[in-house]
């Protein structure tokens, strides 16, 4: 179930401490004594393994600090049985993941691979998100470079997460980061920047260095539009998930409306699971 | 009775990785009964009516209920099988296992090709409806348009299922749905009607038919075909979620809700009507039931509701036939490449063909009590040697054999069980007999010649 990834040349050659070789268990996060970093956000990447997708140029290293659960999915109509999918395309499909694996390995991920063969994909997306206990899910577009992210942060409700995972991926990176808070409705300005310069200040706390992070408070109509726009001028978005409601069924989740006009990858912060 | 943990378990160790990826069950409770009772509804109800009462009268209630009793005493043991044996296949897969490979092969060809009879026949009731639409529409066709229009549909359906990669889970859930409102309304109605709420005169007539209880036990045999759905659900079993729970559910929840609702319409058709009257509208005879309601609007829903409940019962079973044939060809019983998949589509090609391509031809034959019988005479071989699989690894008790749902009196069940399908076919009338021995006699011909160093038994 778990892949150790091969030594790529480029781990050996550079800073060896921050690679994990040893094999990691499912819903074991701390994979060796010496960690350098307190914790690796688990970030999941869906894959369409043997819909000739590949793995996005930009992603290994957008996902350089992460624990990846790098998800291979194969989505087979109902008339066919997952077992007969597996039997003829199980292997081709390992082979393939496996080479994805390796390309984020190199990049300095820990990875940890699954395949499933399913009628359903966001049942099984949904699923290895709890079991494995994943901060975000990438929806898996194409960058050149990461040298700048948005982060959209909608209010305090699970803001930790965000920082968590901002913190945990880009902490050392040299990446630039704007914190970006749209107004609630009955929120003054200035609500909106104390709340965006408490999570600058946690980010700092955490690693991130003070002169990368900018903050943009806006009392946008549509924030969704407006995050989209901004999205242009960086190379990533971090931003969390909706309840579903009549609008998200309508058009889509927010975080969807906006991978769609970005054409970037976005990290889509999922909300803490209630215990089982 | 359940005992979750166990069956989790081995659900587990089936879906696990095994170096080529896991697999995701997605059915759930609702999927399950949908299957099952999507499957059984547009034979009981928009086809047989008709038949039924003009064979058995009044009485044709009681063939019906005979076929539920049936199908429940099978669906407790096949659910005790599923549960210890959660993988694709259903009966076949039971009985390879249980008893050997020879019964294995006679099933598993039986089945695909009891399902492809299936299918034929309720393509040609789908075709009766299409042509009661064309006929409430006004339009009118200078031929009996039922078999043409079920030829039409085979093509149809089997062109959708090679290339439709759509999820039609959700579709069969809302058919079903709907046709369940539909028919607790029109049931509901004509209920009080018959008891003379509205104050509507109704011929008396005798409960039994000018044949007595011999006429009543061969149209039981014959509308048998209307249960052959919840076996489907173990079709699928290497779908469904938490299946220690949800299978058993599924199986004999359908088969007890089909059954009454079965037994309430044909109690309501024949109050509405006299049982020769009914049996001259055939196969749509619901239709003019609906109509003596409430006139034309009733006679449209009706005529609508049966063309939803007999696609969504000719879909579900070709699709099943192509499962039959994977089951098969991954034993080896069949050649491989039977089972090969297109990585396009995702979609059993081959499979699908081989159930395809009988069940255009086996419709334009028409002949919809023939088709019925044959398909019936199959499934209650199976059947009847899942009854015996049961008592065969009970008594064998080998250690891969651990089912967390346990039938109740598993031994008494089983055994009334398989007399009662064996017993069910001699009601049938000789022609289908001859079809249908002849498929086993066939089936047995290919293992002996293909599949005699294939060993199945306890292959788990």
């Amino acid at each position: 179930m778990t892949v150790t990834p091969t030594e790529g040349g480029g781990s050996t050659g550079t800073d060896g401490s921050t690679r994990t070789d040893g094999s990691t268990e499912a819903g074991d996060p701390s994979p060796d004594g010496g960690q350098p970093r307190a914790e690796r956000p688990s970030v999941l990447v869906p894959v369409e393994v043997l819909e000739g997708e590949s793995l996005p140029s930009g992603t290994p290293e957008l996902l350089a600090n992460a624990h990846v659960v790098l998800c291979g999915y194969h989505e087979i109509p109902e008339q066919t049985a997952t077992e007969q999918a597996r039997e003829q395309f199980g292997e081709t499909g390992m082979s393939k993941l496996d080479a994805f694996a390796d390309a984020l390995a190199a990049a300095g991920a820990d990875v940890e691979t699954r395949l499933v063969f399913t009628h359903d994909e966001e049942t099984t997306i949904d699923r290895l998100i709890y079991e494995h206990d994943c901060l975000a899910v990438l929806v898996p577009n194409s960058t050149e470079r990461v040298e700048s992210v948005l982060v959209a942060l909608r209010g305090t409700v699970g803001v930790g997460r965000n920082t968590r995972l901002v913190a945990g991926l880009f902490a050392d990176a040299d990446v630039d980061v704007t914190l970006y808070h749209a107004l609630n409705e009955g929120e003054s300005p200035e609500d909106g920047e104390s709340f965006l310069s408490g999570v600058r200040s946690d980010l700092v706390e955490r690693g991130v260095d003070a002169d990368a992070i900018e903050t943009v408070v806006e009392d946008a109509a549509a924030p969704v539009d407006a995050i989209a726009d901004r999205a242009a001028s960086h190379d990533a978005v971090v931003m969390g998930e909706t309840d579903p409601s009549v609008t998200t069924f309508v058009f889509g989740m927010p975080s969807e409306q906006v991978a769609d006009r970005f054409l970037g990858p976005v990290l889509v912060v999922q909300r803490a699971r209630p215990e089982e | 009775m359940v005992g979750p943990d166990a069956s989790e378990a081995l659900t587990d160790v089936i879906d696990a990785d095994t170096g080529e990826g896991e697999l995701e069950r997605t059915i759930g409770l609702v999927g399950g009964l949908a299957i099952g009772v999507g499957t059984m509804i547009g034979a009981g109800i928009f086809v047989f009516p008709g038949l039924a009462a003009e064979n058995a009268g009044p009485a044709a209630a009681l063939s019906f209920a005979i076929g539920a009793v049936v199908a429940l005493l099978v669906a407790l043991p096949a659910s005790e099988l599923a549960t210890a044996m959660p993988r694709s296949g259903g009966g076949y897969f039971f009985i390879s296992r249980g008893l050997g490979t020879a019964p294995g092969a006679v099933v598993g060809i039986g089945l695909w090709l009891g399902l492809v009879f299936a299918s034929a026949f309720y393509l040609v009731g789908l075709g009766s409806y299409a042509g009661q639409v064309f006929f409430e529409a006004g339009i009118a066709l200078p031929i009996d348009p039922a078999v043409p229009l079920g030829v039409a549909f085979g093509v149809g359906l089997t062109g959708l299922s090679l290339f439709g990669t759509e999820n039609t889970a959700a579709l069969q859930n809302a058919i079903v749905i709907s046709l369940l409102v539909i028919l607790t309304l029109f049931l509901s109605y004509g209920s009080l009607d018959a008891l003379g709420v509205f104050g509507a005169e109704h011929v008396p007539e005798g409960f039994f038919p000018p044949g007595g209880l011999l006429a009543v036990l061969q149209t039981a045999a014959l509308v048998f075909t209307s249960y052959l759905g919840f076996a489907q659900v173990a079709t699928v079993a290497g779908d469904i979620t938490e299946p220690s729970r949800n299978l058993p559910l599924a199986m004999v929840g359908s088969v007890l809700l089909v059954g009454v609702f079965y037994v309430v319409t044909i109690f309501v058709a024949t109050s509405a009507f006299g049982s020769a009257r009914l049996g001259q509208f055939g196969e749509t005879a619901m239709v003019e039931v609906a109509r003596s309601f409430v006139g034309l609007p009733g006679a449209i829903a009706i005529a609508v509701a049966g063309l939803l409940a007999t696609f969504s019962s000719a879909n579900a079973s070709i699709l099943s036939a192509s499962r039959a044939v994977y089951a098969v060809s991954r034993d080896g019983i069949v050649p491989e490449a039977a089972s090969r998949l297109n990585l396009r589509y995702g979609t059993p090609h081959v499979a699908l063909g081989l159930a395809g391509g009988p069940i255009v031809v086996l419709s334009a034959t028409g002949q919809v009590e023939l088709l019925a019988e044959v398909a019936s005479f199959l499934h209650l071989v199976m059947y009847g040697l899942i009854c015996v699989g049961l008592i065969q690894l009970r008594r064998e008790s080998p250690s891969w054999y651990d089912p967390s749902f346990r039938c109740p009196a598993g031994f008494a069940v089983a055994g009334v069980g398989a007399l009662a399908s064996f017993a069910l076919i001699a009601f049938m009338r000789p022609a289908s007999i001859g079809v249908g021995v002849g498929v086993m006699l066939a089936a047995y011909g290919w293992y002996r010649y293909y599949a005699t160093d294939v060993e199945l038994k306890g292959d788990f």
